[in-house]
């Protein structure tokens, strides 16, 4: 090797060392390591101003899924669009430029992505829409995951040809909603085989109605500023269709300020319950009455306020199990001073919230809380919590000195029902946003996409051990085909079927398990068309598909 | 109060010596008096000034005279003639009074004092001490004067602007003669804190340690600095120090227990606010915390302490609060009657304090 190469490869190997050590905190290995993804070239342009529209500090969604069943995991980006300083009225967020597009990548066999866009007739998508959420389901049955995007405008729904490409299908279907939409979750609250839409909706307002706050430095009004909206459910026909069902079920009753929604059946009646988590609201569980209606009985069950009987500035929320009981619980996350919440189900109809017990309270205070996801990521058996963290302020450290608009997200491990502080591979600061929960190269590990305002997406790496896990992929037959819904036991945990939970933001719908020791799995299922099927003994370390058994 | 007593001294009988006064001028008296009586103002003044012309010795006329420019609102006009009648006639307290109270209505705060003392009206003389800027003197007679008028909400404004400003000129000399002394730091550290200011703040608490690490309350008001930045484990830290070497002090025990709380220690915190409830019993705030620290492992504990919450604060926003929390007991126990009127009484007092979610 001539001198002068030998200088060239030690300058960078320096120059990697550096970059290493700035995502590598000292101390024990961090359970994920921060990766470039090779092909993707995205920023979520969220064009802040100085006049403060509020939508401008809100999105973007993340989504992991595989839209071309090839068996490695895609992804599916938000972006926001241009806001011009000031917006004259009547003006839509202008979204011709590339740089404003919603993104689809594929991943290719070697762990690098291809933007696909274009190819996939997802380009220029929703022009004066301001975009912020992405939700994902197959609810046509016809084997392809289908994608919903949210907007401030109208939302557009994609159906997913089969063959890699699109059609905006929102006009036909009848799903635009309009106002501003945050997130959303297919499911299936009748259990009539077909995936049914639920959207959340921030509150009302527009550039004409926007306000500035802040007395020295302008800052972004808080959402009590504007008037709260009802959320939105589309009932699917099974034509193609939906119908608009919110006045009918009872979701419209109720207005609030929601962002995040998750779905579990929290009292096991085999109905499909909804959790919205609102900013600055009492939180909303709408109890699924069977019938095609909904109450929302939030406050009477335990899960609207935090112990202390204040309202949660709710944010991002998971609906999952995270002590191993059986009965889902939910984590809802919030802005800081505010610890985030975990409302743990008591059975019968009841939660509790344990912010404090949970070990959440001492963990949370310092920032704001957004993308949330309850999974297991050192496939111990236990479920574990990772937040994205970023202050809605960008000028926040002028008001608080104590806080800052850019955090590192927080990974929290469960020690046996018990949150503790672990280490997630980086602590770079970020204005976090959207999570996406899923295993993207497919190694039994669960990794996280994230958003950040302004940024570049960032792939949390799951760096693997030696704990076995199982991966299960349900198709329905009777039920939905993608199984949500369904209540999936292994080795004593569970995990209710959903895409949808975090903020903004769709997971990989594969349910993943951490075995910890075992090496054999047994299996139990309760699908939502109420067949039960049981699988003892499988092997672990493996993706296993299942398929409803037609005989109940 | 101003006004109170200005037409107070209005209604005074006057009991100035009356020289002899010249039968034309006691007549313009007598028509300056029928003409305030009808409220013409103007024509008493011109009466007046008439009679206080025609009979410049005569007490009674520059104080009629001075008497009805202030009933007209014109306290500047009315100085001259009452400080030239007081100049006639020094013992009259009805002149005293209203010269006092034309020199304060006027902003001549200090110059209205000696009226004021001459004829210890100790209401009006902390008012215009406060505006002196002496707080001192002002908080003196203003309680004096509270106790002879305890329900007057003007003396009760006027004492606590004069306490305020008596704690703050205080703070001011101890800044400016002791700057570098821990009660200096631990003052500016506070001034600090109520600015969200919390690094200047922590630095000023740490200072004032370095100087005196035995000073009563330093880690109390510090470890807040760290709660108020939910740093939860260093204002765990300072707390526990306060209430280790101040053993007899419930509010450091207090708020120990509650940093515990927030920390999920809920055993421990239930301990720590057990001992402050025995230290200082039925405190709200402390058996609020209690109620939840005890919530999850000694349901009968928090029972009895969230109901107790309820009996003290009945209709206020913790009573609110203890209601919600005896919900989520009640609920674990099995006693959905009990969780559902306890709902009831949550609502119940929300809808009144208008705050309902």
């Amino acid at each position: 090797m001539s001198a002068i190469w030998k200088s060239q490869f030690i300058l960078v190997v320096s120059l990697f060392s550096v970059a290493a050590l700035a995502e590598q905190p000292n101390g024990p290995t961090p359970i994920f390591r921060v990766t470039p993804m090779r092909g993707v070239d995205f920023t979520l342009r969220n064009s802040p101003t100085q006049r403060k529209y509020l939508i401008e500090t809100m999105p973007g969604g993340v989504a992991m899924l595989d839209y071309n069943n090839d068996g490695l995991t895609d992804i599916f980006l938000v972006n926001a669009g241009h806001v011009r300083d000031p917006m004259s009225p009547g003006l839509g967020f202008d979204r011709h430029e590339p740089a404003y597009w919603n993104r689809l990548y594929r991943q290719n066999k070697d762990g690098s992505f291809a933007d696909v866009t274009e190819k996939a007739g997802l380009a220029n998508a929703g022009d004066t829409n301001y975009g912020m959420g992405v939700a994902v389901g197959d609810y046509d049955n016809d084997g392809f995951p289908d994608i919903y995007v949210t907007n401030y405008g109208k939302n557009i729904l994609y159906h997913n040809n089969g063959d890699g490409t699109f059609t905006d299908v929102t006009a036909k279907a009848g799903v635009a909603a309009g106002g501003w939409s945050a997130s959303a979750g297919f499911f299936d609250y009748d259990n009539d085989g077909k995936l049914d839409l639920f959207v959340t909706r921030y509150l009302d307002w527009s550039v004409e109605k926007s306000k500035t706050c802040g007395e020295k430095q302008p800052t972004y009004c808080p959402p009590g500023d504007f008037p709260p909206i009802a959320n939105v459910l589309y009932h699917n026909r099974g034509d193609g269709t939906f119908e608009d069902v919110s006045v009918a079920s009872g979701i419209a009753a109720k207005k609030g300020h929601g962002l995040g929604v998750a779905f579990a059946d929290y009292d096991g009646d085999g109905f499909t319950d909804v959790f919205v988590a609102n900013d600055v609201t009492a939180q909303f569980l709408f109890h699924n009455n069977g019938d095609g209606t909904f109450s929302e009985v939030g406050l009477d069950s335990g899960a609207a306020l935090t112990s202390n009987g204040k309202m949660l500035s709710g944010m991002g929320v998971a609906f999952q199990d995270y002590d191993n009981d059986g009965l889902p619980d939910l984590l809802v996350t919030q802005l800081p001073h505010q610890p985030y919440i975990a409302f743990h189900n008591e059975g019968h109809g009841a939660f509790s919230a344990q912010e404090l017990e949970s070990g959440l309270g001492a963990l949370s205070g310092k920032a704001s809380g957004w993308g949330v996801g309850l999974e297991d990521f050192d496939n111990d058996g236990w479920k574990d919590a990772f937040i994205m963290q970023g202050h809605v302020f960008d000028n926040i450290s002028f008001y608080d000195g104590s806080l800052h608009y850019r955090d590192s997200p927080l990974l929290a491990m469960n020690r046996k029902g018990h949150f503790e502080k672990g280490d997630a591979g980086s602590d770079v600061p970020v204005a976090g946003r959207g999570a996406a929960f899923g295993d993207l190269n497919n190694d039994g590990w669960i990794d996280v996409l994230t958003s950040s305002l302004g940024e570049h997406p960032r792939l949390f790496q799951n760096r693997g051990g030696n704990l076995h896990w199982l991966t299960i992929i349900l198709r329905g037959k009777r039920s939905n085909r993608d199984g949500f819904g369904a209540r999936v036991e292994v080795n004593g945990q569970t995990r209710f079927a959903t895409a949808t939970g975090s903020y903004l933001s769709s997971n990989d719908k594969r349910l993943h398990f951490g075995l910890g020791d075992a090496e054999t799995a047994n299996i139990e299922i309760r699908w939502p068309s109420g067949i039960r099927q049981t699988m003892k003994n499988v092997k672990a370390d493996q993706f296993v598909t299942i398929e409803e058994s037609v005989a109940p | 109060m101003m006004h109170a007593l200005l037409w107070t001294s209005l209604l005074l009988q006057t009991q100035t010596a009356a020289p002899a006064v010249p039968p034309e001028a006691a007549s313009l008296l007598q028509s300056g008096v029928q003409a305030e009586n009808s409220n013409d103002l103007d024509s008493a003044i011109a009466a007046f000034r008439k009679a206080a012309d025609l009979a410049p010795s005569s007490a009674i006329a520059f104080f009629r005279l001075g008497d009805a420019y202030m009933r007209k609102g014109d306290y500047v006009d009315a100085i001259p003639p009452l400080k030239h009648a007081a100049e006639l006639n020094p013992d009259a307290p009805a002149i005293q009074q209203s010269l006092g109270f034309a020199l304060l209505a006027s902003g001549y705060a200090s110059e209205a004092i000696p009226h004021f003392e001459k004829i210890n009206e100790v209401g009006a003389l902390g008012i215009a001490q406060l505006q002196s800027g002496l707080p001192a003197d002002a908080v003196a007679n203003l309680r004096a004067a509270l106790i002879k008028s305890p329900n007057d909400p003007d003396l009760i404004f006027y004492l606590s602007r004069a306490s305020a400003q008596l704690s703050s000129q205080s703070l001011d000399n101890l800044l400016a003669s002791f700057p570098d002394s821990p009660r200096a730091r631990q003052a500016k550290g506070q001034s600090y804190f109520q600015q969200k200011m919390y690094a200047e703040a922590e630095k000023e608490y740490q200072r004032a340690l370095a100087l005196r690490p035995d000073l009563p309350g330093l880690r109390l008001e510090l470890g807040q600095i760290y709660e108020a930045q939910s740093d939860w484990p260093k204002a765990e830290k300072e707390f526990r120090q306060e209430a280790t070497t101040q053993p007899g002090n419930a509010e450091a025990a207090y708020r120990l227990g509650d940093v515990l709380l927030q920390e999920g220690k809920m055993k421990e915190a239930a301990e720590e606010l057990q001992r402050s409830n025995k230290l200082r019993p039925d405190m709200a705030d402390t058996l609020y915390s209690l109620g939840r620290a005890s919530a999850a492992t000694d349901p009968a504990t928090a029972e009895q302490a969230l109901t107790r919450v309820t009996e003290l604060e009945k209709q206020s926003p913790l009573a609110a609060q203890a209601y919600l929390a005896l919900a989520g007991v009640h609920r674990k126990l099995g006693k959905t009657d009990q969780a559902s009127r306890d709902m009831q009484e949550y609502r119940r007092i929300q809808s009144s304090l208008a705050v309902a979610p």
